[in-house]
């Protein structure tokens, strides 16, 4: 039992080798990502912080699949995503991949049930009714499933966006500022929420963010500054990462 | 406040070239009518003024004489218009019908355009047909004929060769000595023309010592007035003399009139591509106000007022209004030039030379284009205006409040019904005067129509949408519902389209049902015989060679005439009473056999004239002969006229020789085919008579129904090409407005196949929505008129439902077409810069 655990927790859901990305060129270049290594094992959920323009952002969206980088690779388990064309990135974000974003998650046009199993629907597969219900009961959205999102509060909508991230079953969950349109209410019910699924269900999270709050319900934070790994602290605490910060000058 | 509206429009580029490619293609026809029209009129007027200008008087039967077929002037006339000192010169002709055949035995010409047969003027002065050296000579003995360049061209003949032409007496063989030209023209206005020796001329059309003309040129020094003038004092009562000009302005007017009709009939469409392209502005102004909701709210916030929002959106309009207009005039005279060549391709020759554009086309045409545009785009200008500053600070500025659905149906309600009114008072008043208000009745019911489509677009959406079971067709399905005005708007432009389109189908339906009802109910006749040429109809001579056969038992003729009661010039048909009821039913109350020297009239007008069988009336016979006659009873078929009387009659008093068809009933044992064999070979020296079995006339009917409506759909099909435009517009700015909902569905796995599905799907379902709506009301409009003009003839209302049907599968399949460019666009959006739009 506890061989198995250790062996799925040193499993690699994704990583980067050698992550170079610019924007513009010559005397505007700059280097948001520059030469980033870095690997993120299955079951953990993990924080990356850093300052505005530290490239914490691109490096979630280069590896989820949103934006290409220029040198280097990127996998998704054993995928490298630089080898696929539009079409398999998009098959591979649908059904390896879930996504939970500061605002604008939900298609307005479709009820909360409709969001949730968006990515199924696309798919053109029926959701596991049974993890459907086990997903929804532990966000507390049974009675919300019919309304459409103008109907709920931020919080309810981030929390159906967090449930159409978890109902494909994806390998690994990349989670953009999430809380930051939240009232504290609603951010820490989300982030304790989050940190659940992935010591209950064993779900890989991923999440970028600048609030060290939000970065304390991580196992493990990585520091970004200038488009390189800087550091990183396993079990952080929201003091211990500002202090860090501060040390880093974020 | 330009400078931000030029600025506006400029980062608008693509949005508002296609607003005003709708502008531009209404402007365009617009233009494009009056210059075709104005260019007709200039080039003929240049023509007629170049061939008479030697005449200075013409001589000729007065109007009422000439209402008869053969209306002339005694020969002897002639000396004595010489004899009158204020002439010059003074040259007699006549004129008739003269049918040119092919080799193969088949007419050229006269389906439209006439066939004109001249005796040739010796005088050049007064002669309007010239022959340029390379092309032979005048005619001078019998057996000789010029013709017009034109036909020679098209038939392949030449001076020398022969050629069987037929007038009121039979078919003669000629030979061509000479080519002529009219003017500087090779014909005029598509008709043929054949000019003999005067001798020969006159007994080729029957005219034996009479003219139908006598031209005049003056002596040197006096007045045409002075001309006319004198000559009158020599003319008999049933003469009259014109000056030139008079005669060059009626032949004006004839060719003009003809032709008139296309023009009505291009200017009708070009409104109606107008009133489409109203429909895409408003509906785009609509929307870039609702995407600028920030932008204005924040001029608002910085101090602008209200009405100054409203201006600078009503100043984008206006330059975009402006540069669609002038284009639409440009173009408008390529489409002036396309259909002269159309024109001149389909052998209605048009004089060549320039083509004539008035100061009053361009005038109009800008206005009009610019008067729609800023018109359609008033209520989204309006409603910009109301637009809080503090929209400038919301996340979701797009959100506009929804009107009351309930002011809403009752608007709609309201303007339906009055224009449903407008149209049933215009439809049931006499013919002509009510025009306007049928169309002012069909604004008001499209109008109505698309107020009401917002509170349909829901249920139809969902209607539609019930096959496409996967997530682009639900996704689709809630974009089209989520703005309903949007896509009720969008629809509605097509729906216009749609329900002339749907109306002309129903209508020739119901013609062609109606025509075959009578056919089969009012003609027990086997075969039917009539003339090919519009101008002429079928030789007293023919029928005596048809009626010698043996293989009919019946031949019936039907005369075709006037007289006038109470000074109303009526329509009266002369029947054998003793065989009619045999081929033609008219359903008569009496024994037509018992008709006798009296008169039968048509139930109705019977009534509407509150007259009753048994009454003496009056009646006027051409050539001032009046006589009383008793109305013995009537009938109820008005294929032909109101009014029948018995043959005899009619030739002793009318014409002889204004036969409109001819009918024959096979004796017992002949087959068709025998019968038909029968006819062809009673009718070889008349190849301007056709026979016809009923299925022949009833496939005859359909097709010229058929090409009317080919035509109609044809310029209809510019409404639906803009209203395309409209969808193709709409579509392109919803896309722009849901970039981050693409960005985001792009995010979780949706293939670029699928977001182009998602859009052509809306398209489609805008598309199908516009023309079910189309379809309801072109029935409706279709249902309406047909009911009115029962009492015409029209007695069948006919329902082409498998033409719908594909008029709706033709939106779908448009729908798409339209939705390419918006879904490539969708497709393409980039993920990442999609879900980080603002």
């Amino acid at each position: 039992m506890t061989l198995t655990a250790e062996r799925v927790r040193t499993q690699v859901a994704a990583r980067m080798e050698g992550g170079v990305k610019i924007y513009g060129s010559g005397g505007t270049e700059v280097r948001a990502l520059n030469g980033v290594d870095i690997g993120f094992e299955q079951g953990r959920f993990t924080a990356i912080m850093g300052p505005s323009g530290s490239g914490k952002s691109t490096l979630l969206h280069t590896l989820a699949g949103l934006d290409s980088i220029d040198s280097g690779s990127v996998y998704i388990g054993d995928v490298e995503l630089g080898s696929l064309n539009d079409r398999k990135l998009t098959v591979l974000r649908r059904e390896k991949l879930g996504f939970i974003f500061q605002a604008f998650n939900l298609i307005p046009t479709l009820s909360a049930e409709e969001n949730i199993t968006l990515p199924l629907s696309i798919a053109g597969t029926k959701p596991d009714s049974e993890w459907f219900g086990t997903v929804v009961d532990m966000l507390g959205l049974e009675d919300r499933l019919h309304h459409r999102p103008t109907e709920l509060s931020g919080g309810q909508q981030q929390r159906v966006a967090a449930a159409r991230a978890l109902v494909s079953r994806p390998e690994i969950i990349f989670a953009d500022e999430p809380s930051g349109n939240l009232d504290s209410k609603s951010g820490t019910e989300l982030l304790a929420f989050m940190r659940r699924t992935v010591r209950e269900l064993g779900q890989t999270i991923v999440m970028v963010t600048h609030d060290p709050l939000a970065a304390s319900y991580a196992d493990r934070v990585v520091f970004l500054a200038d488009g390189k790994v800087v550091d990183q602290m396993d079990d952080p605490t929201q003091a211990s990462v500002i202090d860090r910060t501060k040390i880093l000058g974020g | 406040m330009i400078r931000t509206a030029i600025k506006g429009l400029m980062a608008n580029r693509v949005r508002m070239t296609l607003t005003g490619l709708s502008i531009v293609l209404g402007v365009a026809f617009v233009a494009g009518s009056f210059v075709f029209t104005d260019t007709i009129n200039a080039r003929f007027e240049n023509l007629f003024t170049e061939v008479y200008a030697g005449v200075d008087a013409t001589v000729r039967p007065d109007e009422a004489s000439s209402n008869l077929g053969d209306a002339y002037l005694e020969a002897d006339l002639l000396s004595e218009v010489r004899q009158v000192e204020a002439v010059e010169v003074a040259a007699g002709s006549v004129s008739g019908f003269a049918q040119m055949i092919d080799s193969t035995g088949t007419p050229i010409g006269g389906q439209g355009p006439p066939t004109l047969g001249f005796s040739w003027v010796v005088e050049p002065a007064l002669n309007s047909l010239t022959i340029s050296e390379d092309n032979g000579r005048a005619p001078t003995s019998v057996g000789e004929v010029v013709i017009d360049v034109a036909t020679a061209e098209s038939q392949g003949l030449a001076v020398g060769d022969e050629v069987d032409i037929q007038t009121v007496g039979g078919v003669d063989t000629f030979t061509i000595v000479g080519l002529a030209s009219f003017g500087s023209e090779d014909n005029l206005a598509g008709a043929t023309l054949s000019a003999f020796e005067l001798e020969q001329a006159q007994v080729l059309f029957d005219l034996e010592g009479r003219l139908s003309a006598i031209d005049v040129l003056a002596v040197d020094g006096v007045e045409t007035d002075a001309l006319v003038a004198e000559i009158s004092t020599v003319l008999p009562g049933t003469a009259e003399v014109v000056t030139g000009e008079q005669q060059t302005q009626e032949q004006l007017d004839q060719v003009t009139e003809g032709l008139g009709f296309l023009s009505t009939a291009l200017l009708a469409f070009a409104g109606i591509a107008v009133f489409v392209g109203a429909f895409v502005i408003q509906n785009t102004f609509r929307i870039t106000v609702a995407q600028r909701v920030r932008e204005l709210a924040l001029l608002r916030a910085i101090g602008a007022t209200g009405s100054q929002v409203t201006v600078l959106v009503l100043i984008e309009a206006a330059i975009v209004a402006v540069v669609a207009s002038a284009v639409g005039v440009l173009a408008g005279i390529g489409v002036a030039e396309l259909i002269k060549m159309a024109m001149n391709a389909a052998g209605l020759g048009i004089p060549d030379g320039p083509l004539t554009i008035e100061p009053r086309t361009i005038i109009i045409s800008m206005a009009v284009g610019i008067s729609v545009t800023l018109f359609a785009a008033l209520l989204p200008a309006r409603r910009a205006s109301s637009i809080p500053p503090v929209a400038a600070m919301s996340e979701m500025g797009v959100r506009t409040t929804p009107k009351s659905l309930r002011t809403r149906a009752i608007v709609g309600s309201a303007l339906t019904a009055l224009g449903a009114l407008a149209m049933t008072i215009g439809l049931m008043l006499e013919n002509g005067a009510s025009l306007p208000l049928v169309a002012a009745g069909a604004v008001g019911l499209f109008m109505g129509m698309s107020t009401l489509a917002p509170l349909a677009a829901g249920p139809i959406a969902r209607l539609l949408s019930a096959p496409m079971r996967d997530i682009t067709g639900k996704l689709a399905r809630e974009n089209t519902i989520r703005q309903p005005r949007r896509t009720a708007s969008t629809a509605s432009a097509l729906m216009i389209g749609v329900a002339l389109v749907a109306f002309t189908s129903i209508f020739a339906a119901s013609i062609k049902a109606s025509v075959t009802d009578t056919l089969e109910g009012s003609f027990p006749a086997d075969l039917a015989f009539a003339s090919t040429n519009f101008s002429v109809g079928v030789s007293p001579v023919a029928v005596d060679e048809i009626a010698a056969r043996e293989e009919f038992s019946v031949v019936s003729a039907v005369n075709f005439g006037y007289f006038e009661i109470e000074g109303d010039e009526l329509v009266v048909i002369g029947v054998d009473p003793s065989t009619v009821s045999r081929v033609y039913d008219m359903k008569p109350s009496i024994e037509i056999s018992e008709l006798g020297d009296d008169l039968l009239v048509q139930e109705d007008v019977l009534v509407g004239n509150s007259w009753s069988v048994g009454d003496v009336i009056t009646v006027d016979y051409p050539g001032s002969v009046s006589d009383t006659v008793e109305i013995v009873g009537t009938f109820t078929d008005a294929t032909f006229a109101n009014y029948v009387i018995a043959e005899e009659v009619f030739l002793e008093n009318i014409s002889d020789d204004q036969i409109l068809m001819v009918f024959a009933r096979l004796g017992s044992g002949v087959s068709l085919e025998e019968g038909q064999a029968a006819a062809d070979a009673a009718l070889s020296e008349f190849p301007n008579v056709d026979v016809n079995t009923q299925s022949d006339q009833i496939a005859e009917a359909e097709a010229q129904v058929d090409q009317l409506v080919a035509l109609f759909t044809g310029l209809l099909s510019l409404a639906l090409v803009i209203a395309l435009l409209g969808i193709a517009n709409t579509l392109a700015l919803s896309i722009v407005e849901r970039t981050r909902e693409i960005g985001l569905l792009r995010a979780v796995g949706m293939t670029r196949r699928q977001v182009r599905q998602m859009v052509r799907r809306e398209a489609m379902i805008i598309a199908v929505f516009g023309a079910l709506l189309g379809i309801l009301i072109g029935s409706a409009i279709g249902l309406g008129v047909v009911t009115s003009l029962a009492d015409d003839g029209l007695g069948s209302f006919a329902l082409p439902a498998g033409q719908l049907v594909i008029w709706l599968i033709v939106a779908a399949v448009a729908g798409l077409i339209a939705s390419v460019g918006p879904a490539r666009k969708a497709a393409r959006l980039d993920v990442l810069k999609a879900i980080s739009y603002e």
